[in-house]
């Protein structure tokens, strides 16, 4: 007797679980269908992220001041003065253009360890030693004088600010920042080595002018200190083929891999030029709009 | 077989009842809302801010409400709150309020409003696990690439205390650049390479903020400064002598410092770039050859000068918060 309740109280409870189960389950599809998209309603429906933003860019001029330093350079460092000129359309898209001109030029330790190997060997006196005779077309006595430089820069460019925002400073300083992104082509002024023939190379180690275009783009932050001026740090990069130290590097063999005994177009080398720039904007008209 | 027709009214009983919880009319619920901001402010504008289509609604039902809104419980005619004072005075006159609320509304708050009310990611007690690959910047003959792992404790919200190694001997590349100056001026530069590295670090987070991206979404970021102490393992590549020279790699003291952007995606995972400088005494290789085979042989003859090297590496990585969740002091 206590068995069969036992077996009746088991059948009775599975067929409740069961049921429950698929009770559970209907209502979970059930809930599924019933799922809505979560529209937000009230006042803050359909609000922008921010409102009262200080519109710092739109509808204003600005001039930027730049101090531009080129770096991870092989022979020579350039710094280059330059100014912006902007005109910001809206908060989020300017139109205009960075220029520069290489102002400074400080030679890195590979320069002078070079010059310190060409001093060694003498080879005004000792034109015969092997190592005169075999570097005759790329060494010249000054070698600081022959590597390539940038002598200008000219970038009518686009600038996208799609990050803005405020940074806080020990926590005691507040300041309101955007990170922009810019691009546009460059037209490069540049000095490097003078195209020369097999015979003329080693007694002529002049430089040469030419200019070349190259694409530029970058990303930099700005800090706004006014309502008319921020400090920008800007990264660019100026990618483009130049002869950096004035060798003869190739143009002969295989894929015109090897040296010719002369300089040519062939010895430029590509070069992913960066530069970094410091600059302080200033905004005209001085008043900045603020937006709903 | 009873029971499961009990058992399935049960179930569908449930439904029914999660389900009237759930199914709301839609534009009711917006009229309310509008109708309820419209009479708190006052202001037909707020109403603007809505959805076209609510504000309508908004529109079309409010002044219906407050026709009828001298009942209690209306909600056109003030909301709630002051349907529900008239029912309490209505009950009992001596509990009704007195309290002048235009009065009270005028009333200075003097409440202190900060720029960054609430930090998103909370640093204080949690850890900071940060893999990531790391390259050299300022080494135009070799490229010390290679993955690298940083553990961190912060001890306070902007301090953190921690170690991090990288692995290097896998990945040095000898440039193209090297060749080419080899060659074209028959130079020899004494090269080296690196094995492993690893440092006691302390990180300092001086600044924080946020960005709106496209005036759409927020996100979060920090920057730091980290410094620390440790060892870097690096030998001489044989440049001048490499039939007889072979070199040990050998771990030198090296001092880095550092500065680092945390970009967070949730409150336990963020992006990390870090430019760190890593200082220390290289050993060079001897760029004299002795002149005797015996002389080439001795090991004695192979080191040259030391120098005080910097070697400037790029971090690209991201950061897991542990644990992954926190507990904010105060409310927001």
């Amino acid at each position: 007797m206590g068995t069969t309740i036992t077996m009746k109280k088991s059948a009775t409870l599975r067929h409740l679980v069961t049921a429950l189960v698929a009770g559970f389950t209907l209502l979970t599809i059930a809930q599924s269908v019933q799922a809505q998209e979560i529209l937000v309603t009230g006042p803050l429906a359909g609000a922008p992220a921010v409102r009262k933003l200080r519109l710092y860019r739109e509808g204003r001029l600005e001039l930027a001041p730049s101090v531009s330093f080129t770096i991870l350079d092989e022979y020579q460092r350039t710094i280059l003065i330059g100014a912006k000129l902007n005109y910001n359309l809206t908060d989020w898209l300017a139109i205009g253009g960075w220029g520069a001109f290489g102002a400074i030029r400080i030679s890195t330790a590979l320069t002078d360890h070079i010059q310190d190997v060409v001093d060694s060997r003498a080879c005004g006196a000792n034109p015969t030693d092997l190592n005169c005779r075999l570097t005759a077309t790329n060494l010249g006595s000054d070698f600081p004088s022959q590597v390539g430089r940038i002598a200008w820069v000219v970038a009518p460019q686009l600038t996208v600010v799609p990050f803005r925002g405020k940074i806080a400073i020990f926590e005691s300083l507040y300041v309101d920042s955007d990170l922009h992104f810019f691009a546009g082509p460059a037209f490069v002024g540049l000095k490097e080595r003078a195209n020369c023939s097999i015979g003329e190379c080693p007694t002529n180690f002049r430089l040469a002018s030419r200019s070349t275009i190259a694409p530029t783009f970058g990303i930099g932050l700005s800090f706004f200190t006014h309502a008319w001026g921020a400090v920008a740090a800007d990264w660019r990069a100026l990618p483009f083929s130049r002869n950096t130290g004035g060798f003869d590097t190739a143009g002969s063999g295989p894929d015109q891999a090897f040296p010719d005994n002369q300089i040519s177009d062939a010895d430029r080398q590509f070069r992913f030029n960066q530069l970094l720039t410091v600059s302080y904007s200033i905004f005209l008209p001085f008043e900045n709009r603020v937006s709903e | 077989m009873n029971n499961t027709r009990i058992g399935l009214l049960l179930a569908a009983a449930l439904g029914l009842l999660s389900a009237s919880a759930l199914a709301q009319e839609q534009a009711n619920e917006n009229a309310e809302t509008d109708a309820a901001a419209e009479g708190e402010s006052g202001d037909a504008a707020a109403g603007e801010d809505v959805g076209q289509d609510n504000t309508e609604a908004a529109e079309a039902e409010a002044p219906a409400e407050g026709a009828k809104g001298e009942e209690p419980g209306s909600a056109a005619e003030g909301g709630a709150d002051q349907g529900g004072l008239s029912d309490i005075c209505k009950i009992d006159p001596a509990a009704c309020p007195t309290v002048d609320f235009d009065k009270e509304a005028r009333k200075p708050l003097g409440e202190q409003i900060y720029a960054v009310e609430q930090i998103y990611a909370l640093r204080v007690r949690r850890f900071e696990l940060n893999p990531y690959w790391t390259f050299s910047l300022n080494d135009q003959f070799i490229s010390h690439p290679g993955p690298g792992l940083a553990i961190n404790y912060y001890l306070t919200n902007v301090f953190a205390v921690g170690v991090n190694g990288n692995y290097y001997r896998w990945f040095n590349i000898d440039s193209q650049f090297n060749g080419d100056v080899r060659r074209a001026t028959r130079l020899g530069v004494p090269l080296n390479e690196y094995d492993w590295g690893a440092a006691l670090n302390f990180t300092y987070v001086p600044a924080y903020g946020k960005y709106a991206g496209f005036g759409d979404f927020i996100f979060q970021y920090d920057a730091y400064v980290v410094g620390g102490v440790g060892f870097l393992s690096t030998r001489p590549i044989p440049v001048f002598d490499p039939v007889y020279r072979n070199f040990a790699y050998k771990p030198k003291l090296a001092f880095n410092a550092g500065l680092g952007l945390r970009v967070f995606f949730y409150r336990w995972l963020a992006a990390i770039m870090e430019v760190r400088d890593y200082v220390y005494n290289e050993q060079l290789e001897a760029l004299e050859v002795a002149p005797t085979q015996d002389e080439r042989q001795n090991k004695s003859t192979w080191m040259g000068s030391k120098k005080l090297t910097h070697a400037v590496h790029a971090q690209l990585g991201v950061s897991i918060f542990l644990p992954t969740s926190f507990d904010y002091r105060l409310p927001k």
